[in-house]
């Protein structure tokens, strides 16, 4: 009997708090990797938050975080060095390039070669063109491709990202969709967190349900797919 | 109830049209009225610490009631021979404060938002109430109430108590009028530079009207100019108190004001309806790749480079600060204890252009900035440098300018002038690293209008920094005037040395997850 794999992302009894208000209040998750996992809950359930703690920008209140075997609270610069995140506001410095991203997050991840990497990942979300514009003038829909870019390119063990297909075109959509396919396929742990429920489906094999700020479900992505699915997801958030 | 017409009906269904149109065009006229009432009541409601800001409003209104009478109350006030010289100067001071006004609010694409564009977006505001808005915030800003803190004064002490009152009211009311004058100036240049050639007739207007300044200065015709301008016949009405030319020039001026205020939308409406053609060249604008840096602190300061270079009203804010003071050095030949005063005030109000909310200039790129691998220590440094790099720049304009004219420095005015930019330069870095860490705010700099934090607090900031920098320069400048150079130079070291202190403990609170998780998320909401 095979040994079931250890979690990539491990969350115990999560709590954040920013002055008076409780973001989260205790979630707990397991993900794995090769496998990618939907974070879905109405707006304010926590997601975005919890992110936050797995990127290792917002530090835990209390509780137990632990990424890729990395404790983000005694070691967030070795959660960071294993994650890609794509935040689920903005992500870009205005007035830098593209191009200028993704060199600075190369020069401080150490990553040798990386220019045809970053010039296939701009050509296949169709920002090659716009590789050296800056990012004040771009749409929302480019920024978020290029969020998701900056967040897969330099093939994290944890995959982290937040509402990646908001105001995204198909084409964006799709592009997104193979970055989630090949981060499984070398073995990532990919958790995404978005309200497009159907989306959500496609791409992920499990789905955690947060609610007030704690988790309220556990299941298997296509125990949310189609209509009774929906029905089943409107039930939880209530 | 009527049954049939009355004598007086068929007038009535003549006029009642006319009245209706009238009636309608006054409440289109009055709306924007109503609507900045409407902003300005939100922006009330919506500051952090309502009772600071109460306490700001309360000083800001004693300041300016001490500048306004106390200098009546001086000895030889209004009886003195330097009391009549003092008088003599207040229409030139009349004339000093339109000129920062308008200079003000043109580096400022027209002046400060009440309500920042993107907030602003989802509310039907219109051009007039934007430009109603615009004249409200002007008086939030250290250098307007400077200068008409210091003509208050100079009138106060130069007339003494006898007929101050009547006195102040045309004072007052001429800081109201060059604001809105100033207002006029902002909108029609800015129209300007918004249509396709604009720019390039912007510049030239500018470069026209500098040159026109210089060439008075270098004539001698200066003088002359200023004893011609309305300002003197302005203040002579004032002086006898109330009576006919008090009356006359009260009016005057009411009927300006209500005219410039009213002109002033015009232009403002032809701003808005252009594109704003700077903003738009900087967000269309591409910029080759550069070879990969050698380290991390490197590219971290490349990144920082950008946001600070790229961005509208650091560039305009930057020329204006540094050619500014240093053109006026250069027309005046100012002697070098008294350019020692200039390195402070350009810093000073440099830092406010984003050095003071340092950290928005990732704006909502903060959180995947702060999710990448790197020491905080080392970003915080970067940041620091970059700032202090784009300071000492300032800096060096004005100084160069201004020793054009100021003849070759001694040993103590050059050792002074090193000392006092370095020791400014780091004493404000080290502020605003501090300030920017404990107090963020989510702002947009992408416009020239925007600000790095709301105004009252900007105005905190300001007079804060203006005095620190001031004091500071003060003492190298009485240093400069012959005392040795090791003497200027340990001088020097107890500033540097509480300075990188206070630095040290800014970097110590970024380098808290905690701290900076509260930044990052400020300023990327």
């Amino acid at each position: 009997m095979s040994t079931p794999p250890r979690p990539a992302v491990e969350v115990r009894d999560l709590h954040v708090r920013f002055g008076e208000i409780e973001a989260v209040t205790g979630v707990a998750l397991e993900a794995y990797p090769g496998r990618a996992t939907a974070l879905l809950g109405r707006n304010g359930a926590g997601k975005s938050t919890t992110m936050r703690v797995l990127a290792g920008v917002v530090p835990p209140t209390s509780g137990t975080v632990l990424v890729a075997g990395h404790d983000v609270r005694r070691d967030p610069l070795a959660v960071k060095r294993v994650v890609g995140y794509c935040p689920d506001v903005g992500g870009l410095v205005p007035r830098a390039t593209p191009w200028e991203h993704l060199q600075l997050s190369a020069t401080l991840r150490r990553l040798p070669d990386w220019e045809p990497r970053a010039r296939e990942l701009l050509e296949r979300f169709e920002l090659g063109d716009v590789a050296h514009r800056v990012t004040a003038g771009f749409s929302h829909g480019m920024g978020r491709r290029l969020s998701v870019i900056l967040a897969a390119f330099h093939e994290p063990e944890v995959l982290l990202l937040d509402e990646p297909f908001d105001g995204v075109d198909p084409i964006g959509v799709e592009a997104t969709f193979d970055v989630v396919a090949d981060a499984r396929a070398r073995g990532a742990c990919v958790l995404l967190s978005t309200h497009l429920r159907e989306l959500a489906v496609q791409v992920c094999s499990s789905a955690l349900v947060l609610r007030g700020g704690a988790r309220v479900a556990d299941l298997a992505a296509d125990e949310l797919a189609g209509e009774a699915g929906g029905d089943a997801y409107r039930a939880l958030l209530d | 109830m009527p049954t049939a017409p009355s004598s007086t009906e068929a007038t009535t269904a003549a006029t009642a049209p006319m009245a209706q149109g009238a009636a309608d065009l006054l409440s289109r006229l009055w709306r924007p009225v109503v609507d900045t009432g409407h902003l300005v009541r939100f922006r009330a409601r919506s500051v952090r610490r309502p009772r600071a800001v109460r306490i700001g409003w309360g000083v800001l209104l004693l300041i300016t009631l001490t500048a306004a009478i106390a200098p009546a109350l001086w000895s030889g006030a209004g009886s003195t021979s330097r009391a009549t010289d003092t008088l003599t100067l207040v229409p030139t001071f009349m004339a000093g404060f339109l000129v920062l006004a308008v200079v003000s609010a043109v580096a400022s694409g027209g002046g400060r938002e009440l309500l920042p564009h993107e907030q602003a977006v989802a509310f039907p505001v219109s051009p007039t109430t934007d430009h109603l808005g615009a004249l409200l915030m002007a008086p939030l800003n250290i250098a307007w109430l400077l200068q008409a803190w210091v003509l208050l004064g100079a009138a106060a002490f130069g007339r003494g108590t006898e007929h101050l009152v009547w006195l102040q009211v045309v004072l007052v009311l001429w800081l109201v009028l060059a604001t809105a004058f100033a207002q006029v100036v902002a909108w029609t240049m800015e129209a300007i530079r918004r249509t396709r050639h604009g720019t390039w007739i912007y510049r030239g207007v500018v470069g026209a009207t500098g040159l026109g300044a210089v060439w008075l200065q270098l004539s001698g015709n200066l003088g002359p100019f200023l004893d011609a301008l309305p300002t003197a016949r302005l203040l002579l009405a004032a002086l006898g108190g109330f009576g006919l030319p008090w009356l006359a020039a009260v009016a005057v001026e009411l009927a300006l004001i209500v005219a410039a205020v009213v002109l002033g939308a015009w232009p403002a409406t032809q701003a808005a309806r252009r594109l704003p053609r700077d903003e738009q060249k900087v967000e269309s604008s591409t910029h080759q790749a550069r070879p990969n840096p050698a380290g991390a602190f490197a590219m971290l300061a490349r990144i920082d480079r950008a946001s600070v270079w790229r961005a509208v009203p650091m560039r305009r804010g930057l020329a204006v600060l540094a050619i500014g003071p240093g053109l006026v050095a250069l027309a005046g030949a100012l002697p070098w204890d008294t350019v020692m005063i200039l390195p402070g005030l350009v810093v000073s109000g440099g830092v406010l252009l984003f050095g003071v909310n340092a950290w928005s200039l990732d704006g909502r790129g903060g959180l995947w900035r702060e999710s990448l691998p790197v020491d905080p220590a080392l970003v915080f440094r970067a940041r620091s440098w970059v700032m202090a790099e784009w300071l000492l720049a300032a800096a060096m304009v004005t100084v160069v300018l201004a020793s054009l004219r100021a003849g070759a420095p001694t040993a103590s005015q050059a050792a002074s002038l090193v000392c006092i930019v370095v020791v400014i330069v780091v004493q404000v870095v080290a502020v605003a690293m501090s300030w920017s860490a404990r107090r963020p705010f989510a702002v947009n700099l992408r416009s020239a209008r925007a600000t790095p934090a709301p105004p009252i607090v900007m105005v905190g900031y300001s007079a804060r920094l203006a005095t620190s920098t001031t004091l500071t320069a003060m003492v190298f400048s009485t240093l400069s005037r012959g005392a040795a150079v090791e003497v200027i130079v340990l001088f020097a070291v107890p500033f540097l040395c509480w300075s990188v202190v206070r630095w040290q403990r800014a970097a110590r609170r970024w380098a808290r997850a905690s701290d900076r998780a509260m930044v990052v998320t400020t300023v990327a909401a």
